[in-house]
């Protein structure tokens, strides 16, 4: 039989009180799940690495702050959001295309040229959205969310999240149109 | 409705609440363009497996926790003008902390914290930190008056805190009158030990 796994409450609360080990399981915990997240709205892996590491980090230093231990993954989730909000204010759009290319050029291996070339044209277009825009995309249509689980995460409402979706759409509509 | 925006019942279709089949002929075509673009969608999953060890390495030069403070010094009443500029169209004129001497009613460890922001043409001021987990609009500051004064109390834990405001939601600005520290994207943060 299987141990079941710690909870997150208990690993925070054992870092809380010294023991800074065991954050390793967290990270080992949450690392993966949120990298993909990070990847399509920073248009890069590389800017996702960042991005995650640098959160863990942050979380790690203001953990005395998270105030409900046993719900450690969503207040992380925001320090992360948080962390891409701000990349994205300060990424140059010839930034994001350099970045479109090289998420694009590790999926070569997986789908073949023609595949690889509409995920690029689709990771570029995702890029001109806004990051509002672009987050409840990646959160519905890469990481399989329903709306009521995203307004749950972000704290807003099922009818704003869709008009942004439905905004969004039209603009990749109108991107890749141009892009073609 | 311009060109570039799918129909009503096409947005339906990507969010998923209806079928292709749903649709009426007439708009199969554009059902068809809206199901390629979801198809693009790359899904494959990403790998960050250095991440683990330099978070470690981070946490490992950390300096001890003293998350419980079982004693609280006798704070002092003290009150800073910081002239600064932060842009002559918004021709803001000082940053001012009050740090206000905590209630009796209050919880030991937490201090009461009236920040205080001269912005006479902003249209909205608000503050981002480690207390909010620097969220842009968690704490907006509140204007009184036409004098341009922006004020916002919190009460935060004792220890230190790294904040910044941020006006009309796009200007981050460091209180160029405190300790800042850069935040390793780029930005400087002031900071705050209570």
């Amino acid at each position: 039989m299987r141990p079941e796994p710690e909870a997150d409450g208990e690993i925070v609360r054992a870092v809380l009180a010294g023991d800074r080990e065991r954050y390793a399981q967290l990270v080992e915990r949450y690392r993966d799940r949120y990298a993909r997240y990070a990847a399509r709205m920073l248009g890069s892996a590389d800017a996702a690495e960042d991005a995650v590491q640098d959160a863990f980090v942050r979380a790690f230093d203001q953990l005395s702050q998270c105030k409900e231990p046993d719900k450690f993954v969503g207040w992380f989730f925001l320090i992360l959001r948080n962390r891409c909000f701000a990349e994205r204010r300060r990424s140059r759009t010839e930034a994001s295309l350099e970045a479109a290319e090289t998420v694009a050029a590790k999926d070569r291996t997986d789908g073949g040229a023609e595949t690889a070339e509409r995920r690029r044209a689709l990771q570029l277009a995702l890029m001109a959205l806004t990051p509002d825009q672009r987050e409840v995309f990646v959160l519905k249509h890469v990481e399989g969310l329903s709306y009521g689980e995203i307004a749950e995460r972000l704290s807003t409402s099922i009818p704003s999240l869709k008009m942004r979706m439905h905004r969004a759409y039209d603009r990749l509509r109108e991107e890749l149109r141009e892009h073609k | 409705m311009s060109e570039h925006e799918f129909h009503p019942l096409v947005k339906q279709l990507l969010d998923g609440d209806i079928t292709l089949a749903d649709l009426p002929p007439a708009l199969r075509a554009e059902g068809d363009e809206a199901l390629r673009l979801l198809a693009a969608v790359d899904r494959s999953p990403v790998q960050l497996p250095a991440v683990s060890r330099r978070v470690m390495r981070a946490v490992a030069s950390r300096p001890a926790r003293s998350v419980w403070r079982v004693v609280v010094k006798p704070r002092e009443l003290r009150l800073r003008f910081r002239p600064w500029l932060l842009a002559p169209a918004l021709a803001i004129a000082a940053a001012l902390l009050v740090f206000l001497r905590t209630p009796t009613a209050a919880p030991a460890s937490l201090v009461t914290v009236r920040f205080v922001l001269v912005a006479p043409d902003a249209r909205e001021v608000s503050l981002a930190g480690t207390f909010n987990q620097w969220d842009a609009h968690a704490t907006p500051l509140i204007r009184s008056g036409p004098t341009g004064v922006w004020t916002a109390t919190l009460t935060l834990p004792a220890g230190q805190h790294q904040y910044a405001f941020v006006v009309d939601g796009v200007r981050w600005v460091a209180d160029p009158g405190a300790p800042a520290v850069n935040d390793g994207f780029g930005r400087r943060n002031s900071v705050l030990t209570l």
